[in-house]
């Protein structure tokens, strides 16, 4: 079929009950990244020395990480979308070595933030330190948060698609919490510049 | 194309090398912020039309999270750009 002619998808993957999650997600988010922005604008000076402290190498290669497991969540989603009847087992097997690794690279970037953390509160540092570390730990512990669920989530379709769960008629659970996890992805995408590198 | 997922998560590394190199040579400044935030922008997006699949959706629900990112790092570049004045 022509491009112009290719017919969009009526909804966005997955139960559309996790998009209404991701847009309240996203709004929350943005509060605190603009609440930081403007924050930043009476203590530049403070922010910018403050930021010093941070970890940048740990920053990055965190990003890397998520960028990464995100991409093996779409090949998990990819395989299981793209299978037969026929298919039905190898493709949930396919899926499962894809999600274990995304769930991998997921706890590998749980235990750099840990260490990273453990450095910040080893110096003293905590959320009344200044404003900068507020916002520093706000965000990152949020956002932390929401990695723990989207491995628990992770792990709940990782366990379906062992039993052989998905179908070629039901596998909208797993795009539903690749769906999550990309939004994870999609913060951290703008948290990484704000917090780490801009000054 | 066959390759668009590989291209995709190969632009989103390439991004992420760049910004943390502006940032680990401390060569960070106002017009390098810019691109810095154009870079997060096409970053986000990549990730909204290929790794959510937004792309072949209704463009609708592919706008909610374009404008979004948009709207934030706007104003994340408004409060960075506008002048700071001392009462």
């Amino acid at each position: 079929m022509p491009r112009h002619l290719s017919i969009k998808a009526p909804y966005p993957p997955g139960d559309f009950a996790i998009w209404i999650i991701i847009y309240v997600e996203l709004l929350t988010f943005s509060l605190l990244f603009i609440g930081y922005a403007f924050s930043r604008r009476a203590e530049v000076e403070l922010f910018n020395a403050s930021q010093l402290v941070l970890n940048q190498t740990s920053g990055f290669i965190n990003t890397l990480i998520l960028i990464t497991s995100s991409y093996f969540i779409v090949k998990a989603v990819q395989s299981i979308k793209n299978m037969t009847k026929q298919t039905t087992q190898s493709a949930n097997s396919v899926a499962s070595k894809w999600l274990l690794s995304a769930m991998f690279l997921g706890f590998l970037f749980l235990l750099m933030k840990v260490s990273e953390f453990t450095q910040i509160f080893g110096m003293g540092i905590n959320l009344s330190t200044n404003t900068f570390f507020m916002f520093y730990l706000l965000l990152t512990m949020f956002h932390f948060m929401h990695v723990m669920l989207g491995l628990i989530i992770l792990g709940n379709i990782y366990q379906k698609t062992k039993r052989v769960g998905y179908t070629t008629d039901d596998y909208s659970g797993i795009e539903t919490g690749a769906s999550y996890w990309h939004l994870v992805d999609l913060l951290w995408i703008v948290l990484f510049p704000l917090i780490y590198i801009i000054r | 194309m066959e390759n668009k997922l590989e291209i995709a998560w190969f632009t989103l590394a390439l991004l992420t090398i760049f910004a943390f190199f502006l940032g680990h040579f401390n060569t960070i400044n106002s017009s390098i912020v810019a691109i810095l935030l154009i870079s997060t922008f096409i970053k986000g997006q990549v990730v909204i039309d290929y790794f959510m699949g937004l792309k072949n959706v209704r463009l609708g629900y592919r706008l909610i999270p374009t404008l979004w990112l948009f709207v934030v790092l706007s104003l994340i570049a408004t409060a960075y750009y506008l002048p700071i004045t001392h009462y």
